[in-house]
């Protein structure tokens, strides 16, 4: 990797808001990229439903997601600056928990979760990019799958319209297609924060 | 009296006149403010003041929709 690429990614700080299908994933990704630091935020526990699209295994049922996460981002990288944190995230929580992040990736299931992670750091801080996703559940439609850059610090994923629900399962490959487009994003702005040019053939 | 708002690009007037607040044009859209993050003319608008955003002709609406799955 080119010099000053490496050196941009490592003094970069990402939250990871949820370790579900997008966060477990995400956080595997950026491991790999060797990002400088990554704060992982999840309330819940592996559960074996989960099995079938997030990064966790059979023998961590039952584990807190960020413990479970730790380990295996660990068995990728030892070295990797990792911080957990166990919470369920509220505002005043997101504010305090990722002050200093460059990014923050939005990794929630619920839509009203969603909203309230973009709506906190659109509104209540300066400079931080949110990488958000709506639209994943289901099968197939790979390229419905988008990232539109909705403004100078926000970036959306997804195809917008597709929720899950009763009949539209979330499955692992199009919901780690979602994923990997956020993880992708969340590369080109800290890339492009080392004012290396990029692909700007964005809407 | 004829008023036109820009929302997520496209224009879209409103013959019988505007919604007066955001909160009443999410209402005519039939979206459901708890999943959605506006923007007026590039500025944030959090949810708790949805009713209070008083609009006016040719503002530009961004409505960025949440759906669940993740």
């Amino acid at each position: 990797m080119m010099p000053q690429i490496f050196h941009e990614l490592k003094s970069a700080v990402v939250g990871i808001a949820g370790l579900g299908g997008l966060g477990s994933n995400v956080a595997v990704s950026l491991t790999r990229l060797k990002v400088g630091k990554l704060i992982l935020a999840d309330f819940d526990a592996v559960e074996e439903s989960n099995l079938n699209r997030q990064n966790y295994f059979p023998d961590q049922i039952g584990q807190h997601k960020v413990d479970a996460s730790l380990t295996n981002l660990r068995r990728i990288n030892p070295e990797a600056d990792l911080e957990g944190h166990k919470v369920r995230l509220t505002p005043e929580k997101i504010l305090t928990l990722f002050d200093g992040c460059d990014v923050i990736a939005e990794c929630f299931d619920r839509a009203d979760q969603k909203q309230m992670l973009v709506e906190t750091v659109l509104s209540k801080t300066k400079g931080v990019v949110v990488v958000s996703v709506s639209g994943l559940a289901g099968y197939g439609r790979s390229n419905e799958i988008v990232t539109r850059r909705i403004s100078d610090r926000l970036i959306l994923v997804g195809d917008t319209v597709s929720g899950a629900g009763p009949g539209v399962p979330l499955t692992a490959p199009r919901v780690g297609v979602a994923a990997y487009h956020q993880a992708n994003a969340i590369a080109e702005v800290l890339i492009g924060n080392a004012g290396i040019s990029h692909d700007k053939n964005r809407e | 009296m004829n008023a036109t708002l820009k929302i997520n690009g496209t224009e879209k007037t409103f013959d019988q006149g505007l919604p007066s607040t955001l909160t009443e044009l999410l209402a005519q859209l039939e979206i459901n403010a708890a999943t959605v993050v506006a923007e007026i003319n590039g500025d944030i608008v959090e949810r708790k003041n949805f009713a209070q955003t008083e609009l006016k002709d040719q503002m530009a609406i961004e409505l960025i929709r949440f759906v669940g799955g993740g």
